[in-house]
């Protein structure tokens, strides 16, 4: 399958380096699902209550993130914000790289946790109502866990995205594991070895991340849906 | 279907030999529990309430029927304040409700509703599903909310169901256990919205025994229903609603046998008269005759 001249010993010795990136990524990648679902839980439940101007401010958001590139929005993060007129935003490139995925995950976790919440049919919360657990405490025992259920599948699409997505911070220079692969590919001309390790990698992770989403959302799913 | 007092539970029929007065606590004696005054109500152009009056007192059970459409839920609903009213006033317990700056969810934790469909939180246990506003709004403890919950699944017969989850139950399982919840919050009156329509007919003999039952604890009901021989042995006082107003009212086996008003009768006809002789029955533009 591989060159017969395939430098397993050049993948060895630079494991270390792989391992830096990796944890650069893993890190991003945490803070932006974290992120992302805290953002898509505030902002969906608005969207979904229609809360005024919240709401409003919100699906400008999602449409703004879901219709530009995120290299787009990368870029404009890392290059526009310090040349704000008038009031320069300086960021340090580990900030600028959780902000650019936190902020592209939330838009779409919203719209995720919006159709969730919208999906919960009114009875139940009227229920809630009804035994006077009053609308916030309604929301947060009726409609967010049985919302967040129906989201879930969803939300895991964007998250599993949102950790493959920080391969294109590499565009702005930050030391994640694919722009590690690069500098390393551009050191040694070995592209064929530095890739593969990469792309592995990758899958490694992006399995894993899988099967653990996998095994909390059977946990998880309602009761009549196990 | 049968007589009620056919019917029977056995797990109900052996807790109800020591129910206490921790069900129902009638409030006092003179006030009336519910009185709604001149209340009115629209969605759009469609007038749903038109002036309806009505007085609940304490320990009484009020039967409401009428037509698919006549304002039944709609009324239920006002009551509870899941409706604002558009005119008239609502008072519980001698306190208007209906006046701004109510405190909508402390009224609500002492009206119990239960409704056609259920509404069983589908993600919580039958456990979790009586303690959950008790804990979170009665401020009572997990032990204390659960001990109460155990009494209350044993008195409506389904003490080993606390662990199930209700789309393992029976919709006259899921309909008890709906009751059951609501009385968790200690309700000074109870609303049952056709708790029984939405059963298959082995089913309803189960719950209305649960609602007779307590009714004769003293409970404060109303009850909107179709089940006559029910509203006959249980209510004490009925109303037949039609197009937003109250048409006709008075003792249950009165209205029934004796009505007065000619939308009534008809009423009455359609409904009693389908189980005896569909044949007699014709369709025209004004629905069945
Ligand atoms: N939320 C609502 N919005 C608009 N119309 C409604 C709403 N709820 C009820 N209605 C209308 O009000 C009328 C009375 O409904 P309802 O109180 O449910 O009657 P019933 O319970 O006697 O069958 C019906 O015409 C129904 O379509
Ligand atoms: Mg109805």
């Amino acid at each position: 399958m591989l060159a017969a001249n395939f430098d397993w010993q050049f993948i060895w010795d630079h494991l270390p380096d792989f391992w830096e990136g990796l944890k650069q990524t893993l890190k991003v990648a945490g803070i932006g699902i974290a992120g992302s679902l805290a953002i898509g839980i505030v902002l969906g439940a608005a969207r979904a209550h229609r809360v005024p101007v919240v709401s409003w401010l919100a699906a400008t958001y999602v449409e703004v993130i879901r219709n530009t590139p995120i290299l787009v929005q990368i870029f404009f993060i890392a290059g526009a914000l310090p040349h704000f007129p008038g009031h320069p935003i300086r960021l340090e490139p580990f900030t600028i790289a959780w902000l650019a995925v936190v902020i592209w995950g939330g838009a779409y976790n919203t719209e995720n946790f919006r159709a969730g919440f919208e999906a919960v049919p009114y009875r139940y919360r009227e229920a809630g109502l009804a035994l006077g657990l009053g609308r916030l405490g309604t929301f947060f025992n009726v409609t967010l866990p049985i919302g967040a259920r129906i989201a879930l599948p969803s939300t895991i699409n964007t998250n599993v995205s949102v950790l493959k997505n920080t391969s294109l911070l590499t565009a702005i220079g930050f030391a994640e594991l694919t722009n590690t692969a690069y500098s390393l590919e551009s050191e040694s001309f070995k592209a064929t070895e530095v890739y593969f390790a990469l792309g592995v990698t990758y899958l490694i992770v992006v399995w894993t991340l899988s099967l653990l989403i996998r095994v909390v959302e059977r946990r998880l799913a309602l009761p009549e849906a196990r | 279907m049968n007589a009620l007092g056919k019917t029977r539970i056995t797990g109900l029929a052996v807790e109800a030999g020591h129910t206490g007065a921790a069900l129902a606590e009638p409030a006092r004696a003179t006030t009336p529990v519910v009185r709604v005054e001149n209340v009115r109500k629209s969605f759009g152009d469609n007038i749903v309430l038109d002036g309806i009056d009505l007085t609940v007192p304490a320990g009484t059970a009020l039967v409401i029927i009428g037509a698919s459409g006549s304002g039944k839920s709609t009324l239920l609903r006002c009551v509870n304040l899941l409706e604002p009213v558009d005119g008239g006033r609502i008072f519980f317990e001698g306190e208007e409700i209906t006046r701004k700056g109510v405190k909508v969810p402390a009224v609500r934790q002492r009206i119990g509703i239960v409704f056609q469909q259920f509404n069983l939180f589908p993600h919580l246990r039958v456990l979790d599903n009586l303690t959950l506003a008790a804990r979170r709004v009665g401020h009572v403890r997990r032990r204390e909310a659960e001990e109460r919950a155990h009494e209350l699944l044993g008195r409506v017969g389904l003490v080993d169901k606390a662990r199930s989850y209700p789309h393992q139950l029976s919709g006259g399982q899921q309909q008890r256990v709906a009751i059951a919840r609501a009385l968790m919050m200690r309700p000074h009156v109870m609303l049952f919205d056709e708790v029984t329509s939405a059963l298959d007919p082995e089913l309803v003999g189960e719950v209305l025994v649960v609602m007779r039952d307590l009714a004769h604890e003293g409970m404060t009901m109303l009850v909107v229903t179709h089940e006559m021989q029910f509203a006959r042995d249980v209510g004490d006082h009925l109303i037949f609603m039609d197009g937003g107003k109250i048409v006709e009212q008075g003792k249950p086996a009165e209205v029934l046998d004796r009505p007065q008003a000619e939308r009534t009768k008809r009423f009455l006809r359609r409904t009693l008269q389908l189980a005896d002789s569909l044949e007699e029955l014709t369709i025209d533009e004004g629905g069945v005759r």
